[in-house]
């Protein structure tokens, strides 16, 4: 089992009482520019957790509530994977394990009861400060109900809607702010990533199946950043990648930089619907690997093949549990009966996000690796 | 005789002088409000065709703007330095700061405030119905301004000129 569960280490604890203390991010924490993967003494791949918690995301939350956080962080919450303000109730912190209310004395508490009450004031200022007091400039984002801050965290904004017509033109008087964290784990696809290579420079177009909030997206993002930057390890060099990004979740891209690290051979289309995008792509950027996030609109599988005849790999996810089960979808059910992908990959959670659960061979449904829990 | 005749040229000098100094710090308040109003319309131009931040905006206009430019500046000033917590809080600090270093009155600095209220915290459309707004109040400040200029101009220069003889006939 790979298991991709988070370490949170002495470090980090004594990081969130200095910032307790004095209340101001910590800058030396996170984000290093370290190259994402180094090689352990016994020559195995490390997995680094990353996310920018302090530096991105606090400074961006009204004070009262982020010095709440920051309080309660010490105990130990981290990796958080969402924080919710919604008006006039109880501030919820979302980690892996389970969610956590911050109690009068500022300790987590399981129980909503007496817990610390987000105001509709703190929603107003921190949805200011995450616009770096423009509201103007991120309507385009706000109107589809969510932005992108710094560090490629996504902020879902619930609200009364304002409509235009037909069209939605902005969201006023919001109600909830859902901050996602998003944490980018290096080399969490160290494990799956020998069963995608083919050879020096080719991989097979493969399909990533996952339940949600099992890590897809971000066992994704990795794989991108690993063939698009090459894997010295198993012998093989970058290729040029192109990234269909519809819901900006792989490289969270903020004013044209992508938040996330995804490669250096890497460009990104955002915004774009998949399959409008990948036949741009494939005239546009001239790449050996296209990767898109959760396939299966219509007009996906045309889009899948036009990528297939242009001689570019695919590499792609789809929501699910097991294979079969991804044949009660029609527009997946295609390109599975069509034989486009030479490899499954399936995750789940049963040992932390990205627990690799099996990896089967495309072409004739053989059991790679894995507990042999797929039905055929 | 020599002397009185320099004496009385030097007092006629200077008092006229005087006059030219304070007749120009009456242009100055137009000048400086009209140059307000370019600014605030550079504003509403730069956020409806480019969805740049606030900070950045103004950091374009405070290098356009001479003397009004400064409230623009200290906005940004104050922002980066995190003494103000949002947009229409550092305005307000910044014009409160500022408005003693330009020749601008009481009213016009109480448009400037309304101003911040509402700066950065709508989406565009309500931006620019607050420019106009205040581009407005502006134009009518700039009117009064422009009249007191008219009648002040004149009676300083010609006051200067003439209390420089009357002073000069006196010590004669």
């Amino acid at each position: 089992m790979c298991a991709l569960s988070h370490k949170s280490g002495q470090s980090l604890i004594i990081i969130s009482k200095q910032a307790r203390t004095s209340n101001v991010p910590e800058p030396e924490y996170d984000r290093c520019g370290e190259p994402a993967m180094k090689e352990n003494s016994d020559g195995k791949l490390s997995v680094k957790t990353m996310s920018s918690l302090r530096k991105d995301i606090l400074p961006m939350i009204s004070g009262r509530v982020a010095a709440a956080i920051s309080g309660a962080l010490i105990y130990g919450l981290e990796p958080l994977e969402e924080i919710r303000l919604r008006a006039e109730k109880p501030l919820v912190l979302q980690n892996w394990s389970r969610e956590w209310f911050i109690g009068s004395d500022g300790l987590p508490s399981a129980k909503p009861a007496g817990s610390f009450i987000v105001t509709q004031e703190d929603i107003r200022t921190t949805l200011e400060l995450m616009s770096e007091n423009s509201i103007y400039a991120y309507q385009d984002e706000i109107k589809n109900g969510f932005i992108t801050i710094r560090g490629g965290h996504r902020v879902g904004i619930a609200g009364r809607a304002v409509l235009d017509g037909e069209s939605i033109k902005n969201i006023k008087d919001i109600s909830g702010l859902n901050i996602r964290i998003s944490n980018q784990i290096f080399g969490c696809s160290s494990k799956v990533l020998k069963y995608l290579i083919k050879n020096a420079a080719d991989i097979y177009n493969t399909l990533i199946i996952s339940p949600p909030q099992c890590g897809k997206t971000t066992i994704l993002r990795d794989i991108a950043r690993n063939i698009s930057n090459g894997v010295p390890e198993l012998g093989f060099k970058g290729v040029k990648v192109a990234i269909v990004d519809e819901r900006s979740e792989i490289a969270a891209m903020l004013r044209g930089v992508p938040q996330n690290d995804v490669g250096l051979r890497t460009d990104v289309l955002d915004g774009c619907p998949k399959s409008i995008g990948m036949k741009m792509m494939i005239r546009s950027m001239s790449p050996k690997v296209i990767i898109t996030d959760e396939i299966g609109n219509d007009g996906d599988r045309e889009a899948v093949h036009s990528v297939l005849n242009a001689g570019i790999r695919i590499i792609t996810t789809a929501h699910g549990y097991n294979i079969s089960e991804l044949k009660s979808r029609r527009e997946v059910l295609m390109l599975l009966e069509d034989k486009v992908f030479e490899r499954y990959i399936v995750l789940d959670d049963s040992d932390g996000p990205g627990t690799l659960s099996e990896v089967v061979d495309g072409t004739d449904m053989r059991v790679i690796w894995g507990s042999g829990r797929h039905v055929s | 005789m020599f002397l009185k005749v320099l004496g009385s040229i030097i007092v006629l000098l200077s008092s006229s002088f005087l006059g030219y100094i304070l007749s120009r710090d009456c242009s100055k308040r137009p000048q400086q409000l009209r140059s307000l109003q370019n600014l605030l319309q550079m504003f509403e131009n730069q956020i409806s065709y480019s969805s740049d931040v606030l900070a950045e905006v103004f950091e374009r206009i405070s290098r356009a703007g001479g003397e009004t430019g400064i409230f623009f500046r200290t906005t940004v000033d104050l922002l980066k330095d995190g003494s103000a917590a949002n947009a229409s809080e550092a305005w307000e600090k910044a014009v409160r700061k500022c408005i003693g270093r330009t020749a601008l009155k009481r009213d016009d600095e109480q448009i400037l405030l309304s101003f911040g209220k509402s700066l950065g915290n709508t989406d565009l459309e309500g931006q620019i119905k607050n420019i106009r707004l205040s581009l407005g109040q502006l134009a009518l400040q700039v009117e009064k301004a422009e009249e007191n200029r008219k009648k002040n101009e004149s009676m300083y220069k010609s006051l200067g000129v003439l209390g420089g003889l009357a002073l000069v006939i006196i010590l004669i």
